[in-house]
């Protein structure tokens, strides 16, 4: 057994509607690691944790966690992870305390053990005064935290969470983040997160990869996704989107397509080497007669990169 | 780590029967219906039991198995409706993602509801004793009375957990306890067979499974241990059970595979 997580040509079709929401997939997390899948809704985030944490299988290709492979040993898969699913999993009828204690003894610990269990997890996710409480009477924001420590139970070499911070408050959200990062570095907990928000795969995540309509688009450290799009980001924004169109079709005859991307009267474009190139798309444009607004030179953010590759998915899909 | 599938089965269990408790109206409407029909049929219709059909026999022992009837499968009822909720908790989930048993995370609510049933059993034939129940077969004919009500109970319990199973869904599962009126009042619920004057009526219940398990419970009660008037409830009970116990274990399959 070990905290790693090995993927190969993973791949989900769904029966209904012949939906292929996970394409031949493979990446690999090591022990310790903070690893995050980054992509929109529907990009097939939930279906790759669900199938690495046993509830569904795959259609194709192999998996395995915890050195276990999740279709042959789910049982054994199970034991060492800990699953926050999107969608809360707590029994509103029973108090935060009965259900970390329940869950603690369907892991097989004593009663004894449970009930420790139960008082450390309550105060890690600040829920000590409320832990006499039904549940069913909790805010949103206090069922996640619950269920981070339903997660935590079994101690778990890996841990997956399902954007865990979908849906929460500024205090929420920052509270969550500070417990993985503790139990990453402080228990090294290998972390898979996943994540819609950019933001939050760029300040927790070792590593990303970026996913989009089932497939591994990019995967790297923060560092390296940011180099691999180019050194440099000019930002154009236009009087109208008339222009701004103009603009963008003169840029794409001379810049090649994937370097230009529109967003109504604003332009991105990414370039090696910044100041040389900002002088030049000026006058470039300037020769063509349309004015500009603004124009900004900056480093990439994830942000970008993320607008980047799926735009890059888009051009292809539609060159197809 | 890691516990017998005994101990995931007591824990599950226990829990399904603390929710119970803390929701007392997933049980006692059903409870109050069922002694409602005992008080109110035998205030109201004992004066039937007059006619000579009925061979002098008491109503309250006639009618009493109606109230157990509607107590068991209300109560068997509870057994898909806990189902239902965890789904839609979300806390089905939590538990698969658990090393526990997946017998035993079907299995919890559906003991749960077997024992809500036995009591709501018992508490109606407590009732039936302080209006005056006499039994013909004394305290073993009780016994017999209370296996069948458990043994058609499971048959419901099966029926209404892989009604829950299946479509994972509230609306669904509550739509699919409305078997209950048809399985209740379409058969020889007021008076014998004999008295039943539509046709149509007579056709449903020859049909309907709870007509043998009225008649059997109305044997010990009323006339006394008549072998095989008793074993067409026992019959019943096994072709119901095989139905529906299959049906809940394939839609459990179902819903803990991992298609």
């Amino acid at each position: 057994m070990n905290g790693s997580i090995e993927v190969k040509n993973l791949s989900k079709t769904f029966k209904k509607g012949n939906v292929k929401a996970v394409r031949d997939v493979s990446f690999s997390v090591k022990e310790g690691e903070f690893f995050a899948f980054l992509g929109p809704n529907g990009a097939g985030k939930s279906t790759t944790v669900q199938i690495l944490t046993t509830l569904i299988n795959a259609t194709g290709g192999e998996a395995a966690v915890a050195g276990h492979d999740v279709i042959r040993e789910p049982e054994k898969v199970r034991r060492y992870i800990g699953v926050a699913l999107q969608e809360t999993g707590v029994d509103p009828d029973l108090t935060g305390r009965e259900l970390i204690e329940l869950q603690a003894n369907i892991f097989g610990f004593s009663k004894d053990r449970a009930k420790e269990r139960a008082v450390e997890l309550l105060e890690i996710v600040q829920l000590t005064e409320s832990a006499e409480r039904r549940i069913g009477n909790y805010s949103g924001g206090m069922r996640r935290r619950l269920d981070l420590a339903l997660t935590l139970v079994n101690e778990p070499k890996i841990l997956f969470l399902d954007e865990p911070t979908t849906g929460l408050d500024p205090s929420n959200r920052m509270a969550i983040w500070k417990e993985l990062q503790r139990l990453n570095e402080e228990k090294g907990t290998t972390i898979f997160l996943t994540t819609q928000y950019l933001e939050e795969a760029d300040s927790l995540a070792h590593r990303i990869s970026i996913i989009n309509h089932g497939e591994i688009v990019a995967t790297g450290t923060p560092k390296e996704l940011k180099a691999q799009i180019g050194s440099d980001l000019v930002t154009l924004t236009f009087i109208s989107d008339i222009d701004s169109g103009t603009a963008e079709d003169i840029l794409k005859r001379q810049m090649g397509a994937s370097e230009v991307i529109r967003q109504s009267e604003k332009l991105t474009v990414y370039v090696k080497d910044g100041a040389k190139q900002l002088l030049e798309i000026v006058r470039i444009l300037d020769g063509e007669g349309i004015e500009i607004e603004t124009v900004n030179l900056s480093s990439p953010t994830l942000d970008d990169i993320f607008l980047k590759i799926t735009n890059d998915q888009e051009v292809e899909t539609h060159g197809e | 780590m890691g516990n017998s599938i005994w101990k995931d089965t007591w824990l599950i269990t226990a829990r399904s029967i603390k929710t119970t408790l803390r929701n007392p109206f997933s049980f006692i409407p059903n409870l109050m219906i069922s002694a409602f029909f005992l008080l109110v049929y035998e205030g109201g219709l004992s004066g039937i039991s007059q006619l000579p059909t009925f061979e002098g026999a008491n109503y309250l022992a006639f009618i009493l198995p109606v109230s157990i009837v509607s107590a068991a499968i209300g109560g068997a009822g509870g057994a898909g409706q806990g189902i239902v909720k965890d789904i839609e908790n979300g806390f089905f989930s939590r538990l698969l993602l658990t090393p526990a048993s997946r017998l035993a995370i079907v299995l919890g609510p559906i003991i749960a509801g077997m024992l809500q049933l036995f009591i709501q059993t018992l508490l109606i034939i407590g009732i039936g004793y302080l209006l005056g129940l006499e039994v013909a077969t004394g305290f073993g004919g009780i016994l017999f009375v209370l296996m069948i009500a458990i043994g058609w109970g499971l048959a419901f319990a099966g029926y209404s957990a892989g009604v829950a199973l299946r479509t994972k869904n509230a609306q669904a599962a509550q739509a699919g306890t409305f078997i209950f009126f048809p399985l209740i009042f379409l058969s020889t619920t007021f008076v014998p067979y004999e008295l039943i004057d539509a046709q149509w009526l007579k056709i449903a219940a020859t049909i309907n499974p709870t007509t043998y398990i009225f008649e059997s419970m109305r044997t010990v009660l009323i006339d006394g241990w008549i072998f095989w008037d008793l074993m067409q409830g026992v019959i019943a009970i096994v072709i119901a059970c095989t139905i529906t116990i299959t049906f809940a274990a394939l839609s459990a399959k179902k819903a803990v595979a991992r298609g």
